[in-house]
């Protein structure tokens, strides 16, 4: 008997879940890939511009439209998962950092030619202004353990535009750089110099846009505490990281 | 039937169906080319086409779609989604959107692979992408690159799916020691995903860079080093057979303690000797893929020890199962067919492969077709075996019908002889002394018929593939209902209604003190 009542229940069950952002940016992200290769192999500007035309507004209304429908939402389990991600983020740091050791340790002549004097006191400045948005956003987050909610906001708003001087420094040291003929494709070392502060910097970009996308709700005041701690954790990976890069690109 | 409820969905099942589809079809793509190869060979010169480069792009097709776009999926896609959270009492994942995106990607990347065939100058860079050839050919690097990124990001967004959802979302009462092997198998398999898919998405798209935006990480002349990527790539690579072995190796567990009627032998020795010693030692190894490339000996040595000492584990895990079978009462079903299809077959890999893991018995047989048959007994047959036997056995549970019995075995033992004879020929003529990758063999005239033999018998093994694929097919539409537990399993996938609805029990479920996925009662 109990187990026709089971059955009973089961069909009357009709209702599934759907989102239709996954499958948004899905394609997005296809339609990327596909104006890299316009762009790159088949040398076609307008095709490769109509392609990223598609896929980036998807991308974008895609996760604009996750973050609506998802936040506040959640069962508290992003912090966990977060932690296993990172453990993947890491591995890409890992790979390029190995990468580079055995490439250095293992060649005739290092370094190859076409160097040029890296800056000394940027770098430090930029430690500086990235552990001291590691600090407020640990704050913030204190603040809003404690139910400060106009103190959070404050500190918020405060590593956002700590982590914009961050990526503007950033920005202005390459732009110095290439200037003086230093570019990616000037030696092995130039390569590895490039890339591996561009990998950080990207990361540091998607840090900030998960800020930005929490941005709205902490405006209103109904704040998730689990995405903020989630987005706070990432954060201090990118701070983390940015030691090994500081050290092994400028300073070894 | 609500298309959009399908295709829009977030609900595990149907990711996991969704999964299933793509992967099979897949499955058919590449398995096409490996067909379309054996036709070319069976005779010496050009048999079905004049021109190696599309021989070269099958052979890419094939190599990239059957491990990238089937095994990985159909174990780690389909399996892990369909069966996890219903073993462990969940009503769902952790992030089912997650779980969507992690799909749609899959067939984002997918697609990428087989516009191969539709696009000027397509890939032709085999499944590794070795640089200096693929940084310098003329076929289009990029769109590999892509794909192994977009899948790989799929993988690493479905890992943390999963092991955030085993972490937190188990039943009430079901403790660790009571998680099926399956579980333990896939979660082991996404931990190596996490820590080692990164590394190869490191490595695909450093060639991309090298190529296209001119960096010169594989240079020498610029002060790089081509054997980086051939590091970075095995470091990922060899670690993805344990990806596909863990989950596969699981599925074969549950298919013979259902069927043997037997609690799995020696829970504890498999769980902690044999998944986690893979998981411990699956990083240490990949050196031996390098054997011939220009490695230092302290580094081939000692990865010829570690190389020699995963088969511990390995072998702890085949000891599990030959235990379980000890004293079972054995039915011989279509699924047990294929579990113990595969505990032959990959006994068979998994002895050829010994020699391999010995630098001075490589270096004899490197690059000839006996590495070629060893890799497709230990992870391509049995792998894609333990897939079908899985598929045979939670069909009732996926649709609520039954398959049908003859065909299914028909299938099966087609397949099993094909295989056998396509293989065992290849390691044969390998030892003896022919290439692999070899587009035309007219300095080997000797092998000829050996290679038609390979080439009737892959016939054999592709229709024994289809007919299974018909089976579910016409079962899927019009079995025999099946019950909800046809199988008599404790296990906890069992105990609801099959299908599952939304949210796969009316209300949670919890499991008593002695209640374990493996406890038969003896009668």
């Amino acid at each position: 008997m109990a187990h026709d009542a089971h059955h009973a229940e089961g069909h009357a069950h009709a209702h599934w879940d759907t989102s239709i952002y996954p499958f948004i940016i899905s394609f997005g992200i296809l339609f990327l890939a596909v104006a890299f290769s316009f762009k790159f192999v088949y040398h076609n500007g307008f095709a490769a511009i109509l392609a990223m035309g598609l896929g980036i507004p998807m991308i974008i209304a895609g996760i604009a439209g996750w973050t609506s429908e998802a936040m506040g939402k959640g069962e508290g389990l992003s912090y966990g998962a977060m932690g296993w991600f990172i453990l993947a983020e890491a591995m890409i740091f890992v790979s390029f950092f190995v990468s580079y050791w055995y490439t250095k340790l293992h060649v005739d002549v290092w370094p190859p030619a076409g160097n040029v004097e890296l800056p000394r006191t940027m770098p430090l400045v930029m430690t500086f202004i990235l552990v001291a948005s590691s600090l407020t956003i640990h704050y913030a987050e204190h603040l809003l353990h404690l139910g400060n909610k106009a103190g959070f906001r404050t500190w918020y708003l405060l590593t956002i535009v700590l982590g914009a001087c961050f990526l503007g420094m950033s920005v202005y040291e390459w732009s110095h750089l290439i200037h003086s003929g230093f570019t990616i494709s000037t030696n092995a070392f130039s390569t590895v110099f490039f890339s591996v502060t561009g990998l950080h910097g990207s990361h540091v970009v998607v840090g900030l846009a998960i800020f930005l996308a929490g941005l709205p709700s902490v405006m209103r005041g109904d704040i998730d505490e689990g995405f903020m701690r989630t987005a706070g954790l990432y954060w201090h990976f990118v701070d983390i990281i940015w030691f090994f890069v500081v050290s092994q690109v400028y300073y070894w | 039937m609500n298309l959009k409820e399908w295709i829009f969905t977030t609900d595990h099942k149907r990711v996991g169906v969704l999964y299933l589809i793509g992967s099979i079809a897949a499955f058919a793509v590449a398995g096409i080319m490996a067909l379309l190869m054996r036709a070319e060979l069976s005779t010496i010169g050009p048999t079905i086409t004049a021109n190696p480069s599309q021989y070269n792009v099958w052979l890419y097709t094939h190599g990239a779609v059957m491990i990238l776009g089937f095994q990985i999926p159909a174990l780690t896609g389909f399996f892990a989604n369909f069966c996890i959270p219903l073993m462990i009492g969940a009503k769902d994942v952790a992030f089912p959107r997650v779980n969507a995106l992690s799909v749609w990607l899959f067939y984002v990347g997918v697609i990428l692979a087989l516009l191969t065939f539709f696009i000027p100058d397509p890939p032709d860079v085999m499944w590794t992408g070795y640089p200096p050839y693929s940084t310098i050919t003329t076929g289009n690097t990029a769109m590999y690159s892509f794909t192994v990124l977009i899948l790989g990001f799929a993988s690493i967004i479905g890992g943390v799916n999963f092991l955030t959802t085993v972490a937190y979302m188990r039943a009430p009462g079901l403790t660790l020691n009571k998680l099926n092997i399956f579980v333990w198998c896939t979660l082991a398999a996404f931990v190596l995903q996490l820590i080692f898919v990164p590394v190869l998405g490191t490595a695909v798209s450093l060639i991309s860079m090298d190529k296209y935006l001119g960096t010169n990480f594989f240079d020498p002349t610029k002060g790089g080093d081509v054997l980086t990527y051939q590091n970075l790539f095995w470091f990922y690579s060899h670690p993805a057979v344990y990806v596909i072995f863990l989950p596969f190796i699981g599925v074969v567990y549950e298919i013979i303690s259902v069927h043997a009627r037997n609690a799995v032998f020696n829970y504890k020795m498999v769980v902690y000797g044999g998944v986690g010693g893979i998981v411990l030692l699956a990083g240490e190894v990949w050196v031996h893929h390098l054997y011939v490339s220009g490695m230092a000996d302290w580094l081939r040595i000692g990865q010829m020890v570690t190389t020699l000492m995963i088969s511990i584990p390995v072998g702890l895990m085949m000891i599990g199962l030959i235990g379980t079978l000890y004293k079972g009462s054995i039915e011989f079903n279509t699924p047990m067919l294929y579990g113990l299809g595969v505990v032959f077959l990959f006994l068979i890999g998994g002895l050829t492969g010994i020699p391999l893991a010995v630098p001075s018995l490589t270096i004899g047989v490197s690059d000839t077709y006996y590495v070629v048959g060893h890799f497709h007994y230990v992870m391509a047959v049995a792998g894609t075996f333990a897939i079908f036997g899985g598929v045979y056995h939670w069909f009732p549970k996926m649709t609520g019908k039954m398959y049908n019995e003859f065909w299914g075995k028909l299938g099966f033992w087609l397949t099993f002889v094909g295989v056998n004879i396509v293989f065992w020929i290849m390691m044969d003529v390998g030892v003896k002394g022919m290439p692999r990758r070899y587009y035309d063999y007219a300095h080997f005239p000797q092998f000829e018929s050996a290679h038609q033999w390979m080439t009737v018998g892959a016939g054999i093994l592709a229709i024994g593939f289809a007919l299974a694929v018909l089976n579910w097919i016409f079962g899927a539409i019009n079995g025999k209902p099946a019950g909800d537990n046809p199988w008599n399993s404790p296990s906890l996938e069992w105990s609801t209604v099959s299908p599952p609805p939304h949210g796969n029990w009316p209300s949670p479920p919890s499991v008593s003190e002695d209640w374990h996925p493996y406890g038969y009662k003896k009668g």
